[in-house]
């Protein structure tokens, strides 16, 4: 254990102010790292001289340097606190956030639209620069945050505004401004913005009507097919059949006319084909969607009105039978639940009589990249979830091997504990509903994908408790985990970004 | 899309040991929502055994029935539907249509239910519609020693209703269905 701590004592030679922060972690470092900082060589290739150089300006990876175990300084900053503890130093978020990699910090706070996907750090800097102050746990600052918070947001509203006016959408300008995440008052946005990034709407505007229509018409015809009951299957199909060749009203007397029942098509068959053989089998899970539809979301009274619920279960009925590998797996309900608000609240009247089919096919969209981790059989393969949890392992391992260690090897608190919740669920379990859907909108936004930015987001999450996860042991971890405590979620995507680029194993 | 399931006569164990084996391996729980029973079980071993299949469960009074307390008729509405229930003992002549109407414009009912012949018989007169589901367990009647075992089971959806009659012909299941729709001027 020796050897880890050494990897706390910062790389540079930093002032000491900084380090009292970190003081409530790892007290034996303090000591060693106000002695002369002897780095061992093998740690980094500049040698034993290394202490000597200035800071480096240049925000790298230390992945992309041999030495791949050492903790990249700017995770060694300590506003990777979990609130609130207010850093005593000044500023440390200015310094390290100066300058971020691609491009050069640009003066005006509004970001323009020719700069690259990760210029949202840029831009949240930018803007705090601007109204310069210290720290995010900026607890004397809610008047100027406040308004300049306001004005951001207005900007942001009408750049997406802007952006979705266009005749062609151009999807990387919306998946960077959805990366930034939509305003408050964007209600009338996040709809749009949704359905485009989940390819639901084709990017040329002409086809959007032509499109919608298919789609409704295809719904249609999945109720039709999905949720009838056999009965009425049967007399449908006998209507049309034409097989009644009396009238059943007649005042005729006397004994009835028995007729053949066809293909063992009673209510009592046990015959594979029977429709209503078929029809019991699946009355198990129609009562399983039954319970889930009336437990999402109890707080809101959205979700427990008659019409909602009734939509909500129509829908999961109809995906069920569509895809018979995995079927509902409980859960569904809550990744569905979100989806449904965003679009029953579009102010736009256009489209309220459509929300069913949107929110159905958009639900498609988005479970498809997920659909291997609810799949039982793929549980221990290469695509199922304990693939997934290993990923999320690997990348915490990547980005810092120190809390990896201490979560895996030491307190044994492994993914499966506690990510396979946040996986699975999309994060809906661990934050209230309008922060998720926040991060939702850079999960969808992203043009990694939503698999991808979720694990990054997990990361992130994992990263910003660390000083918490560090100092507890199994029981205390997995107690913090399970319930993730309120955090700053610009802060928590602003990490996640941070994490680019080292996803793929 | 209520199912109702009817059968009588079974006159267990006097005149048989229990119900077809075919007939049994079809009926499993969960998928009926209401029994009636036309009378002449006659031991409480088949009312649990009914009970285990769905829990509403009704019965009148057959003449070898042990339990004293079941009514001599009874009266439920389903769905659209009033269905009358009655062993049919008490009405004679035993199977007569004429008497049985008069039975069911009695009980102001749509559908009437009655056993004792064990014959399956389904009739439509103007004021409504007699069935019969016939001897569960092909048990020997008053009448005759050649009783096929039957029952029925009804698919009542709105205002209509589909009969499913299983029969046990020469050892196999045979299964019809009749369909009638309420009218207006069926009883009034």
């Amino acid at each position: 254990m020796q050897r880890d701590t050494d990897i706390l004592a910062p790389l540079g030679a930093t002032n000491p102010s900084q380090q009292p922060s970190l003081s409530c972690c790892v007290p034996t470092c303090r000591s060693r790292s106000a002695a002369a900082l002897l780095p061992e060589p093998s740690r980094h290739e500049a040698g034993a001289a290394f202490h000597l150089l200035p800071p480096r300006p240049s925000r790298s990876f230390p992945m992309r340097k041999k030495a791949a175990r050492v903790v990249p300084e700017w995770l060694n900053s300590p506003l990777w606190s979990a609130p609130p503890q207010a850093p005593a130093s000044p500023d440390p978020y200015g310094a390290d956030l100066s300058p971020p990699p691609p491009p050069k910090p640009q003066p005006p706070p509004t970001p323009t639209p020719t700069v690259p996907p990760p210029s949202y750090e840029q831009a949240v800097g930018s803007s705090r620069r601007a109204r310069g102050e210290a720290g995010w746990e900026g607890d004397g600052e809610d008047e100027d945050e406040d308004s300049g918070g306001a004005a951001l947001r207005a900007h942001l509203l009408s750049d997406f505004k802007l952006a979705l006016s266009k005749k062609v959408i151009n999807m990387g300008e919306l998946r960077r401004l959805a990366c930034l995440g939509v305003p408050e008052g964007g209600a009338g946005v996040r709809p749009l913005v949704w359905k485009l990034l989940l390819g639901y709407l084709p990017i040329e505007r002409a086809f959007w009507p032509h499109e919608l229509q298919k789609k409704w018409s295809q719904y249609s015809a999945y109720i039709d097919e999905f949720l009838l009951n056999p009965s009425e299957k049967i007399r449908r199909f006998e209507e049309t059949k034409l097989l009644r060749k009396k009238e059943l009203n007649s005042d005729k007397i006397g004994l009835l006319p028995r007729s053949e029942v066809t293909n063992e098509e009673h209510p009592l068959s046990v015959g594979k084909s029977s429709l209503w053989n078929q029809y019991f089998q699946e009355s198990e899970i129609l009562e399983q969607i039954d319970r889930d539809v009336k437990r999402t979301h109890p707080e809101m009274s959205f979700f427990s009105t008659k019409t909602n619920q009734e939509s909500l279960r129509r829908i999961l009925i109809i995906f069920s039978k569509l895809n018979p590998s995995i079927r509902y797996v409980q859960g569904m309900n809550e990744v569905l639940a979100p989806l449904f608000y965003v679009f029953m609240n579009d102010p736009d009247p256009s489209n309220s009589a459509s929300v069913e089919a949107d929110t159905f096919f958009c639900f498609i969209e988005l479970l498809s990249g997920f659909k291997n981790n609810y799949c039982k059989h793929l549980d221990d393969s290469q695509v199922g979830i304990r693939s997934t949890l290993s990923k999320l392992s690997q990348l915490l391992k990547r980005h810092d091997e120190e809390l990896w260690r201490h979560m895996e090897i030491t307190t044994k608190v492994y993914p499966q504990y506690y990510a396979f919740r946040w996986i699975t669920l999309l994060l809906t379990m661990e934050f209230s509903f309008n922060v998720f859907i926040h991060i939702w909108d850079a999960i969808l936004g992203d043009p990694e994908g939503p698999p991808e930015t979720l694990l990054r987001i997990c990361c992130a999450m994992l990263i910003i408790v660390r000083r918490r996860l560090l100092a507890g042991d199994f029981t205390a971890n997995i107690q913090l985990l399970q319930h993730y405590p309120p955090t700053n979620i610009d802060h928590l995507l602003h990490i996640a970004n941070r994490l680019r680029g080292s996803v793929a194993i | 899309m209520v199912l109702v399931l009817a059968l009588g006569d079974l006159h267990v164990p006097h005149r048989a040991a229990d119900l077809p084996a075919k007939f049994k391996s079809m009926l499993v729980p969960g998928k009926i929502q209401h029994i009636i029973c036309t009378g002449n079980l006659c031991i409480k071993e088949v009312h649990d055994y009914l009970k285990s299949l769905c829990p509403d469960l009704h019965i009148t009074r057959g003449e070898y029935d042990e339990d004293a307390r079941y009514p001599e008729t009874k009266t439920l509405t389903i769905g659209q539907f009033k269905l009358g229930l009655c062993h049919g003992h008490q009405v004679v002549p035993w199977g007569d249509l004429d008497s049985l109407a008069m039975l069911q414009r009695q009980l102001d009912v749509d559908i009437l239910v009655t056993g004792h012949t064990h014959q399956f018989k389904a009739y439509k007169h103007e004021g409504g519609v007699v069935i019969n589901p016939g001897s569960a367990t092909g048990a020997y009647s008053s009448i005759t020693y050649d009783v096929n075992p039957s029952f029925i089971l009804m698919d009542i959806d709105g205002l209509r209703v589909v009969v499913y009659v299983y029969e046990l012909i020469d050892g196999e299941v045979k299964v019809d269905k009749i369909d009638f729709k309420k009218t207006a001027t069926m009883h009034a």
